[in-house]
């Protein structure tokens, strides 16, 4: 099904939807608060896009030196080219190590290789400890947000979902209660694991060390308690040297929940005594992403989500409405050049507004990869398709007022249009709010119709 | 393995080099109350932090604030109210019904309330997680302005593991409710002498 199709499902209950928007842009106001406290804070975003350029132009002797380091430290470092390779590797290294079970923290690269249904297709139990990946693991979901993976999720739905698998009373709903019981849930199942996989927030090439961060410490759970620890990457983690974490865990969990800095940031250099330490290099694409001149920043992300929160149409379209790994404006110009035909509706779901790009940590240019990609998508893709993703996007997504308001633009004109609707000259009204000061209250909804009727 | 191609796919498809940007940290230099600042932050994060008189009032402050901890595992020698000695042999798993661990931070930072501890702190790793209520101790001397500061402080060490704590483990994975206590320790109380 096309993202416009999804999102009108998503559309179905409105009070849902409308709480979606609302706690999301919540957390892009929490976002603005923290980030207006840090003295430099654009100097950071600066730093961190120019570290992140330096790191793409000279990221083969970056990955070579950081695996240097890394054995040197007694850490084994595997190379999978694509996501068969990687899910092979945790497996042979699970199976070498006789382990059963595992517990696993957020990693999307995981999610993106669909790790878990892999493992357990071996007879090996995969437990993910995060709440949110745990709440849609039984829910036999996948994340709909990198950050916050059950936001879909009402806390009515956790509660019945927790009375069938972890035996809970019903509590309409009391997340305090809901979370104590996990976490007993949980510690259970840290205490038996035979092995833990992470995620990697940042591997730095001048020490061999990565860095995981969690707010509730399930991550240093897993892999303190357990014999193996493996540690899952996508290359484009790596960062040049350890000063440079003080910029990206300045702007990290600020972009992502207002924090100032996550609960835990964990430096792991070397396993402890008696234990391994494993990490995986995945490619899985991103060497191709690298050639692409026009898109290569998108291999900057380091996946904060905060483009998610303050983009329109992922607030209320939902982030399974994108059917892909990494939902929101970073996964819609991440997905295409995984598979374009499959993705080429994602640059489409997209006002172009461009406040995804402002509030970006890395500064990627999110919306103008977005036209970017639409651009190589009208050339490209086969006409059939392209004609029927514009269909699908002008008759869903423009011309269903009570999803977007864009009531009055016909089907026909965006066909019509084709070529020229990618120039989006039509929707710079959206690129006018820069950084959407003035929606603060409202919803998108309302807002647009404002704005309407300014016009 | 597919290292080479790997590398050699990122060789050529890599752009031409870029330089590392040079990093002018007076940009962020504030002339602001460090204890003050960092107090503001671990409240900010759910933690608590308390200013002492001197390090002898350490041990009736802990008495006072955990008067039911039984099970303790001091770290350092600012606090005699250790019940439970642990070793580099200790066995993480037996650390499950520990009530109370007390830890002495190497360094602070103001801008966010983290505390850096690292292996040597902490004999066990798992430690500061698996108890069921931590106190970080730290000098007020060692409190820095920013990140820059404490990454330049640390940079000498010896690296095995460490981490910057700031707050006691927390999730708003329902509902967007800020929950205290996930699966880590479920309080954190930072004593500054
Ligand atoms: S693209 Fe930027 S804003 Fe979006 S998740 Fe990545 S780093 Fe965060």
């Amino acid at each position: 099904m096309a993202h416009a199709d999804e999102a009108a499902l998503f559309n179905k209950d409105e009070s849902k939807v409308d709480w979606h928007d609302k706690a999301l842009w919540f957390v892009r106001q929490k976002r603005d608060k923290s980030a207006h406290k840090v003295k430099g804070w654009e100097t950071l975003r600066d730093l961190a896009s120019a570290i992140k350029a330096n790191v793409m132009s000279n990221l083969d002797n970056y990955l070579v030196q950081f695996e240097e380091n890394a054995q040197k430290n007694g850490v084994t470092v595997h190379w999978a080219a694509d996501a068969e390779e990687h899910n092979k590797i945790v497996h042979s290294i699970l199976q070498q190590t006789n382990v059963k079970k595992v517990v696993k923290s957020k990693s999307m690269l995981t999610e993106e290789c669909h790790l878990n249904p892999y493992l357990e297709a071996n007879g090996i139990e995969v437990v993910d400890t995060d709440l949110g990946e745990r709440i849609v693991q039984l829910a036999k979901e996948v994340p709909s947000h990198i950050v916050l993976p059950a936001i879909h999720k009402t806390k009515e739905e956790v509660d019945v979902l927790f009375q069938k698998h972890l035996g809970t009373k019903p509590s309409n709903g009391d997340p305090q209660y809901l979370t104590n019981e996990a976490r007993k849930h949980l510690r259970d199942k840290f205490l038996k694991a035979d092995a833990a996989i992470t995620g990697v927030n940042f591997a730095v090439a001048d020490t061999g060390g990565i860095v995981v961060c969690t707010n509730e410490g399930n991550a240093d759970m897993g892999a303190h308690l357990a014999k193996v620890h493996i540690a899952c990457m996508g290359m484009e983690k790596l960062i040049p040297q350890e000063k440079h974490l003080g910029i990206f865990l300045r702007l990290l969990a600020r972009s992502a929940t207002g924090q100032p800095i996550t609960t835990y940031s964990s430096h792991f250099n070397k396993p402890a005594p008696g234990t391994e330490m494993h990490i995986v290099i995945v490619d899985n694409g991103r060497t191709e992403q690298l050639n692409r001149e026009d898109f290569r920043a998108s291999l900057h992300c380091i996946r904060c989500g905060a483009c998610m929160n303050t983009c329109p149409i992922y607030r209320r379209s939902g982030g399974h409405s994108y059917k892909a790994t990494i939902p929101g404006p970073i996964g819609s110009i991440l997905s295409p050049g995984k598979d374009l035909t499959k993705h080429s509706d994602l640059p489409f779901a997209s006002t172009l507004c461009g406040s995804c790009s402002d509030v970006c940590p890395v500064k990627i240019n999110i919306h103008e990869q977005l036209y970017k990609w639409r651009q190589v998508i009208v050339k490209d893709v086969p006409q059939p398709v392209v004609k029927k993703t514009v269909l699908k996007i002008a008759g869903r997504v423009l011309a269903n007022s009570k999803m977007y308001g864009f009531a009055g633009k016909s089907a026909r004109f965006i066909l019509k249009h084709a070529p020229r609707f990618v120039t989006y000259s039509k929707f710079n009204a959206w690129g006018e709010a820069r950084d959407l000061p003035e929606v603060k209250d409202d919803n998108f909804d309302t807002w647009y119709k404002k704005r309407q009727k300014h016009e | 393995m597919s290292r080479a191609s790997i590398l050699n796919a990122v060789k050529k498809n890599k752009p031409d080099l870029l330089p590392l940007p040079e990093i002018d940290l007076d940009v962020f230099s504030e002339n602001i109350d460090l204890v003050k600042t960092f107090i503001g932050n671990v409240e900010f994060v759910g933690g608590r932090a308390i200013q002492l008189g001197s390090v002898e009032n350490i041990d009736s402050e802990i008495k006072n604030l955990y008067p039911n901890a039984t099970k303790i595992v001091s770290c350092t020698r600012d606090s005699n109210l250790g019940t439970i000695s642990i070793s580099k042999n200790t066995n993480p798993h037996g650390l499950e019904t520990i009530d109370l661990a007390i830890v002495k931070g190497e360094l602070a930072v103001a801008e966010n309330g983290a505390v850096w501890i690292s292996e040597n702190d902490l004999t066990i790793r798992v430690l500061p997680f698996i108890t069921n209520d931590l106190i970080l101790i730290v000098n007020k001397e060692d409190i820095h302005l920013h990140m820059h500061s404490a990454y330049k402080a640390i940079s000498k060490r010896d690296r095995t593991f460490g981490l910057f704590l700031s707050g006691p483990s927390k999730t708003a994975d329902i509902e967007q409710c800020l929950v205290i206590g996930a699966q880590g320790a479920i309080s954190l109380t930072v004593l500054i002498v």
